[in-house]
């Protein structure tokens, strides 16, 4: 399913525009400050000021020190100080901008989902490379990354126009209120004059003054214009940036769609091939070889039995019986954990009944929470599933952990799974455990894997999941 | 009331890696007076166990460790080519029709190729395992009927009767005229009969010997 930016027609900032009359238009026109779309974008606007303006500093807060030592030391004459701290200020910048921009695309993301209905699906993982240089070659040629720093450059004017919106309505509602508090204030004896008080304009900087009550009715006006206007104006701003974030900050242009998904498509056929193995494997090694050898015991205790019923044949041949059975109830337990290995019986009923399922079984003490208001697809619930018994294994085995949280719920349209627990931590993607495996077939959906385990714990994973695959 | 126990004892080696089956192996052997040398758990463990021991016979399956794939195989095909005089018997949860051929290319004395499946029927599996001994042959009725259906021979096949091809699946096993005849519950005479009618239909050439029947039904199967 194609899971580019979902594109949601904002032509206009009011929403159920009929055909007909004036009238019509008018109602729209002038109601259209006060809908909830209106008031959303006001904050989206809002919100641009910090983001917009602070964010884009971020990567020179990360080389200000080395470009402050590379600024300053020419000062202390010291030229090859100056030298190392420039060429580590570039290294740091050229280093971290790719990646410093995703995360800061990721915020942007998700300011976007939250107030401009606009979910854009974040591009596919940065490719981990190996060592210093892997690391930085991989950083360099991440094209989602430069995308991402070419959207805070350009968002930078865009914010401008946004803070302007934003002015339009704060000022506006400002404008608006002159006429009722001026008599309070302008209550003074007759003969006394006072200055006028300005008034704003809808040109940022430019005031005018109000002397009279008849003059706030003026100021009145302009901010009835200012509120009419702003949504407009609100609109066209965050059409233009939505834009822009699908452009800059989705999974690319359909090329590097195509890659990722050739990419991933590998991944799950060799991780369906490698299933596939194992389940033969555990079945060669197990239920068969125990069925062999009770069929081995049987025949054995039939030879037995058909002697002349010596007392010590009878004996061995039940002795071989008991033995045959006891293989035939192994061979049982072995299928029926194989089984549930493929596909636990329980998923049927959803993830919820699974878990707790799971949860039962686990070594740590499990806290689960599930609140899905909508059910998954099976295939997203199946990888939850596996997703969320990996990793209980994983704490049960490595952490040392004493208990264990397992929490699910949707997101933004998208289903979270949390593993989180108290113990060791030091878990590392990289370092070829099962986490690689199971952050590849997350992707395989589109998903992503999220792991925070610093040294020390505490370790929580995260995997996010589309609803439907 | 034990057939395999009335011959001569023989002197078995096992290699196979499941340690519940091995140990059933070794039981049921010992309990038809033959005598276990050695029951090892892989295909190097194998070797050494039989240049040591010199057994008779080695019952080797075909998965087991390091890689759990063809070491077992591999090790069978090292003994039939070191040891001539050493029968080798592979035993296995599947059959492969290229492993078959691999086993017996050029020379079916002394080699049997059965599902583990058989051991269920013990004294056919202790036939088998004393015939293959002996420099006989015993194959599984699946390796022969996978030869049969792969067989680009088609035409000829079709000439047969329902009964001369179950009579030549026989041959395929290995099987002597009277072990023929007697699963087949007919006599002597009947079997050779069709054996003739079988030679003249495939025009393959008489052949004395139990493994050279075998050989030569191989070689026609597999053309």
């Amino acid at each position: 399913m194609a899971r580019t930016g979902q594109v949601i027609p904002t032509a206009s900032p009011a929403h159920g525009r009929r055909p007909g009359g004036g009238a019509a238009a008018a109602r729209v026109a002038l109601w259209a400050p006060f809908t909830r779309r209106a008031r959303r974008e006001l904050l989206f606007c809002l919100a641009a000021i910090p983001l917009g303006f602070c964010l884009f500093l971020v990567p020179y807060w990360i080389a200000g020190p080395a470009l402050a030592v590379a600024l300053l030391a020419p000062a202390y004459d010291s030229t090859w100080v100056a030298a190392v701290a420039a060429i580590l200020a570039v290294l740091l910048l050229v280093a971290l901008a790719t990646r410093v921009a995703r995360g800061l695309g990721a915020v942007h993301r998700r300011l976007a989902a939250r107030l401009a209905d606009e979910r854009v699906t974040p591009p596919p993982p940065l490719p981990p490379g190996r060592g210093v240089a892997g690391r930085l070659g991989a950083g360099l040629r991440d094209g989602p990354g430069w995308r991402a720093a070419a959207y805070q450059l350009l968002k930078l004017p865009l914010a401008v126009l946004e803070a302007y919106a934003a002015f339009l309505w704060v000022a506006g509602l400002v404008n608006l209120s002159y006429p009722f508090w001026w008599g309070l204030f302008r209550n003074h004896p007759p003969g006394v004059t006072l200055d006028p008080v300005p008034a704003a304009l809808p040109f940022p900087g430019r005031l005018f003054p109000v002397a009279t009550f008849a003059g706030t009715f003026a100021a009145f006006a302009a901010g009835a214009a200012m509120l009419l206007a702003a949504p407009w104006v609100a609109g066209a701003v965050v059409s233009a940036d939505r834009r822009l974030l699908r452009r800059l900050l989705g999974p690319g242009t359909l090329a590097q769609r195509v890659r990722d998904l050739e990419h991933t498509r590998a991944l799950a056929v060799d991780d369906a091939a490698a299933r596939l193995r194992q389940v033969e494997r555990d079945l060669h090694d197990g239920a068969q070889i125990r069925l062999a050898t009770m069929a081995m015991q049987l025949g054995m205790a039939r030879e037995k039995l058909d002697g002349e019923g010596d007392p010590l044949e009878v004996r061995q041949a039940r002795e071989l019986v008991d033995e045959a059975h006891r293989a035939a109830k192994d061979a049982l337990a072995e299928l029926r954990d194989l089984v549930r290995g493929i596909h636990p019986p329980v998923l049927d009923n959803g993830l919820a009944d699974a878990l707790a399922t799971l949860a039962a079984g686990s070594g740590i003490p499990v806290a689960l929470t599930c609140d899905l208001p909508r059910r998954p697809t099976p295939a997203i619930e199946t990888i939850a599933y596996f997703c969320a018994a990996e990793l209980l294994a994983n704490a049960a085995k490595h952490s040392h952990a004493s208990r264990v949280t397992v929490q699910v719920v949707e997101r933004d349209g998208e289903l979270v799974l949390a593993v989180g627990d108290d113990g060791a931590g030091g878990a590392d993607p990289a370092a070829g455990s099962g986490l690689a495996g199971l952050a590849q077939r997350v992707r395989t959906v589109d998903g992503r894997l999220e792991v925070a385990s610093p040294p020390g714990g505490p370790t929580t994973v995260t995997a996010v999941l589309p609803l439907r695959a | 009331m034990t057939p395999g126990a009335a011959a001569a004892p023989l002197r078995v080696v096992i290699a196979e890696d499941a340690a519940l089956f091995r140990e059933g192996l070794v039981r049921l052997l010992s309990e038809r007076g033959h005598r276990v040398c050695a029951a090892v758990a892989d295909g190097q463990a194998l070797l050494a166990a039989v240049a040591a021991h010199r057994p008779d016979v080695a019952v080797v399956d075909v998965r087991m460790p390091p890689t759990h794939t063809d070491e077992g195989l591999r090790a069978a095909l090292e003994l039939r080519r070191d040891r001539p005089g050493t029968g080798v018997l592979v035993f296995s949860q599947y059959i492969e029709t290229r492993y078959a051929a691999r086993l017996l290319a050029g020379n079916a004395a002394g080699v049997g190729y059965l599902l583990k499946d058989r051991v269920a029927d013990v004294a056919e599996f202790v036939d088998a395992l004393a015939r293959v001994a002996a420099g006989g042959t015993a194959l599984d009725p699946e390796v022969v009927g996978q030869l049969l259906g792969a067989s680009r021979n088609a035409d000829d096949l079709a000439a047969l009767t329902p009964r001369e091809r179950e009579v030549l699946a026989l041959m395929g096993e290995g099987r002597s005229n009277a072990g023929i005849a007697s699963a087949l519950v007919v006599t002597t005479g009947v079997v050779e009969k069709h054996v003739a009618s079988i030679f003249g239909k495939l025009r393959l050439p008489p052949a004395e010997g139990d493994n050279r029947r075998v050989l030569a039904v191989l070689r026609y199967l597999r053309s």
